[in-house]
């Protein structure tokens, strides 16, 4: 008996989908064949008639179809004033759906920031939250006590969107009967125990404070530009995206996409400075020794870095 | 072209009937809702039944919050979201970015366009050809082994290579989706001769398999057919035409019908998009000087000059209330009254009107503009219909990896990718160019340095637009009328017409200020 996996699309862009179909190694198609996984439904790629799939989702509801892996891409939409009514499905909320089918499901992945912490449109008028969290609060949809079937509470896979090496792993390691080792925020430490700034090609141009204050150079952007990559926990500069690249290297400031708080509410493209020193320090890092440290070590920078003569 | 139309067969049904449809494989939810009779369609209703409320993300954000924010609005687009986001504050800034910026921003929406063409075509519209619906047709087993869902042989071929382009995105842009590295006066990136040679790598290795798999025959055998004369002879001319998907996509058309329904209004809109860089050997479709793909709009192929000017939305139909008849997107207001008591109001989305008028956009309606021989020529004897929509889907990317490679070729390694902008604290400006599935624009107003409004129309919003103020139909739901149903319980040919237009309803976004923070994305 394959495993079964439906895949529901809520308050999204369908990023997560589109990131997951770029999969290599294996590619989507490998990774069902393999873990003998069967794909119930996904909204972009099954072709069932509409009568077909509402009976699917009335099986999956009265326990007839088991389902293994519920996949939810995209936020809880409860807006307005709680009834879930400006995201309905045949007339009805989807997120009372969503609710059914979660106590039917053996684990539930969110996929993606929205599904995990509301993303987007958290604090908006759709009122839209993450399946087990609400921004930096444990409760969102389903509640901070919700567990599945199978266990485990919601697995959260942040990231705008979510990194499709972080999707297919965390779905064969689920099928190969293993679970993985959640941290914060019920996201696997193996994608999400590592700053996006380890890794980044600029790490020395941060290490001696050589900085850029405008677009088009190779230094840290840290400082002036706004990025987040010691602040946000996700693997942009592990795996890298489209097995290429990320957005630091190609000199873009980290938006910290995988945070609870993504999208900030402050403005992108720029640091907020107490005397030339970035608001928010590298996590977990004293203010009074790395002021220190910074001055050192910028006036230990070398010519080749203050020239950008080092690549990134 | 029809010979034995499976879909214009006669059906029996007499009565009334109304149906409901949710319609997947559109990228975003959708309902239509249409009135049978005697087996047609008589009359629909396109629903966007979601609402986001983006609108409040970006009120009051950083004047550059938009590049971040809006390529978020859809998973599928978000490089032509990047595009009218970075444009608009081009304007807002004063400043022409530099002509290899120019070039490589063209480069990185191009991929996106043949990538997406390919899927939708493959994973999106030909997954119906599959369809239990069309069991007794001599093709249909060859259509299940061709593009059954995540099994057939297409649809393997598809998802292994329409990736590879978007490491072209990667490579220039750090990621795709969502990359937000184009920025008023150029790009965040600085690509070097090794980047730019990995790019031709991958151009040309998806060059070589869309010529095997997708056309069946090199770009410049398709280039040659001008006619349906010429579509008719390209056909018959070898086996290896007639097994590509191309080629099984037009005689499976022909066996079902297709150019038979999904006529609509015949209104086409493109608001022009890929600037031509300075002192390109790049040429324009249909010699436009100013951009690859010409800006215009036409009523049948009579082709009239664009001005944004004439951009009106009307929200007499839609879950919205406060003016009447149409409003530009610099001076809309959105105020959701989700009531719709009286029965007139069915969707999330508004009516975007040109002139006045309900227009259809996308690579159709692009290539009736820039007057390509082939299309011209189909619309001209028959009108669109849903074939000419999907063929000229497959076959676009034919007409772009040509100018990417002389781009590609034409970029200075390590040269001059930035010009700084003026700091952006007033004014407005809009950003116009084209998604993968048509016209695509982000009207901005700047105060304080912060954002006041910003109003996005997608080409889903034109082309799925609900009826206007004065109770004309939108693309989609003109172009539904008389398409027969024959079973209503699997109502494929609902599918067909909608789907022949791309829908990406993700995308379909409002995004202008309102009064309380009132304001949507919709669908």
């Amino acid at each position: 008996m394959p495993a079964t996996l439906y895949w529901m699309q809520g308050g999204g862009c369908g990023g997560d989908s589109m990131s997951l179909l770029g999969a290599e190694s294996p590619d989507l198609l490998e990774l069902l064949s393999a873990l003998d996984v069967e794909v119930l439904w996904h909204p972009s790629m099954s072709n069932g008639s509409p009568s077909e799939h509402a009976q699917l989702r009335d099986r999956i509801i009265s326990g007839e179809q088991e389902l293994d892996f519920l996949c939810v891409e995209g936020a809880v939409i409860r807006g307005p004033s709680g009834t879930g009514m400006y995201d309905v499905v045949d007339g009805r909320p989807r997120k009372d759906l969503l609710a059914q089918m979660a106590h039917r499901a053996r684990h539930i992945l969110a996929i993606g920031t929205c599904a995990s912490f509301g993303g987007i449109g958290a604090g908006c008028e759709s009122e839209a939250c993450g399946l087990q969290y609400l921004r930096w609060e444990k409760g969102g949809f389903l509640g901070a006590d919700f567990v599945s079937r199978g266990g485990t509470p919601v697995i959260n896979l942040p990231g705008c969107p979510c990194h499709c090496d972080v999707i297919t792993n965390t779905l064969a390691t689920l099928a190969d009967g293993g679970l993985p080792k959640l941290g914060d925020y019920n996201a696997p430490v193996a994608w999400y125990g590592i700053l996006v700034h380890q890794g980044c090609t600029r790490n020395e141009y941060h290490e001696y404070r050589v900085e850029e204050q405008d677009f088009g150079g190779r230094g840290c952007l840290f400082f002036h530009m706004g990025c987040h990559g010691p602040l946000a926990y996700g693997p942009c500069n592990k795996v890298l995206w489209n097995r290429r690249s990320s957005k630091t290297r190609v000199g873009v400031p980290c938006f910290g996409c995988t945070r609870p708080d993504f999208p900030q509410e402050y403005p992108f493209f720029e640091t907020r400075n107490i005397e030339g020193i970035p608001h928010q320090l590298p996590d977990g890092v004293d203010r009074a020794h790395y002021l220190a440290y910074k001055g050192m070590a910028a006036a230990a920078a070398p010519e080749r870095l203050e020239h950008r003569q080092t690549r990134v | 072209m029809s010979t034995t139309p499976t879909i214009a067969a006669p059906v029996t049904h007499t009565a009334t009937t109304t149906l409901n449809i949710p319609l997947n494989r559109v990228e975003g939810d959708l309902q239509i809702r249409v009135e049978v009779r005697d087996g047609h369609v008589t009359d629909a209703w396109s629903s966007g039944t979601m609402y986001r409320g983006i609108e409040n993300v970006l009120r009051g954000r950083g004047a550059l919050d938009g590049l971040v924010i809006t390529p978020r609005v859809c998973g599928i687009c978000n490089t032509a979201h990047l595009m009218a986001a970075a444009k608009a504050l081009d304007a807002l800034g004063q400043v022409t970015p530099p002509p290899d910026a120019i070039r490589v921003r063209n480069l990185t929406l191009m991929s996106e366009h043949i990538q997406s063409d390919v899927r939708q075509a493959i994973l999106m519209f030909m997954a119906d050809f599959a369809n239990p619906a069309y069991r007794e047709l001599p093709l249909y087993e060859e259509a299940v082994a061709r593009y059954a869902p995540l099994k057939g042989r297409s649809v393997i071929e598809a998802i292994r290579h329409t990736k590879h382009m978007l490491e072209i995105v990667a490579i220039l842009g750090g990621q795709w989706p969502h990359s937000s590295y184009m920025v008023p006066g150029g790009i965040a990136s600085a690509p070097c001769l090794e980047d730019l040679q990995q790019c031709r790598h991958l151009l040309r290795g998806y060059r070589v398999w869309y010529e095997r798999q997708i056309l069946g025959c090199t770009l410049d055998r398709w280039h040659a057919v001008r006619s349906l004369a010429d579509l008719d002879a390209w056909l018959d001319e070898c086996d290896t035409h007639r097994n590509s998907d191309l080629g099984f996509f037009i005689r499976f058309a022909q066996l079902i019908g297709l150019d038979s329904v999904g006529r609509g209004h015949a209104n086409f809109l493109s608001f022009g998009q890929l600037d031509l860089p300075a002192e390109t050997d790049v040429r324009g479709f249909g010699d436009d000087t100013a951009r690859l793909v010409p800006a215009g709009f036409a009523r049948g192929t009579q082709v009239t000059e664009f001005d944004q000017a004439n951009v009106a939305e009307h929200i007499a139909h839609s879950w919205f209330e406060g003016y009447e008849g149409g409003k530009h997107p610099f001076h809309g207001v959105t105020r959701p009254y989700a009531s719709g008591g009286e029965g007139q109001k069915y969707t999330w989305a508004k009516a975007p009107r040109y002139d006045g008028l309900p227009a259809e956009t996308g690579p159709l309606a692009e290539f009736v503009i820039a007057r390509h021989p082939l299309f011209t020529s189909m619309v001209e004897s028959d009108g669109p219909n849903a074939f000419a929509r999907e063929l000229v889907r497959l076959v676009r990317p034919a007409a772009l990896i040509k100018p990417m490679e002389r781009w590609l070729n034409e970029v200075t390694p390590d040269g001059t990718f930035y010009t700084r902008p003026k700091r952006i604290e007033q004014g407005q400006a809009c950003g116009l160019t084209s998604a993968t599935r048509g016209a695509l624009g982000h009207w901005v107003r700047i105060a304080d340095g912060k954002i006041e409004q910003y109003q996005i129309i997608t080409p889903t919003a034109w082309n799925g637009s609900p009826r206007d103020s004065d109770d004309v139909r939108g693309p989609w739901e003109e172009a539904l009328v008389g398409t027969p149903v024959k079973d209503p319980d699997n109502p494929v040919e609902v599918g067909h017409v909608v789907r022949s237009f791309d829908p990406c309803l993700v995308c379909t976004v409002h995004s202008i200020r309102g009064p309380n923070r009132h304001t949507a994305r919709i669908l």
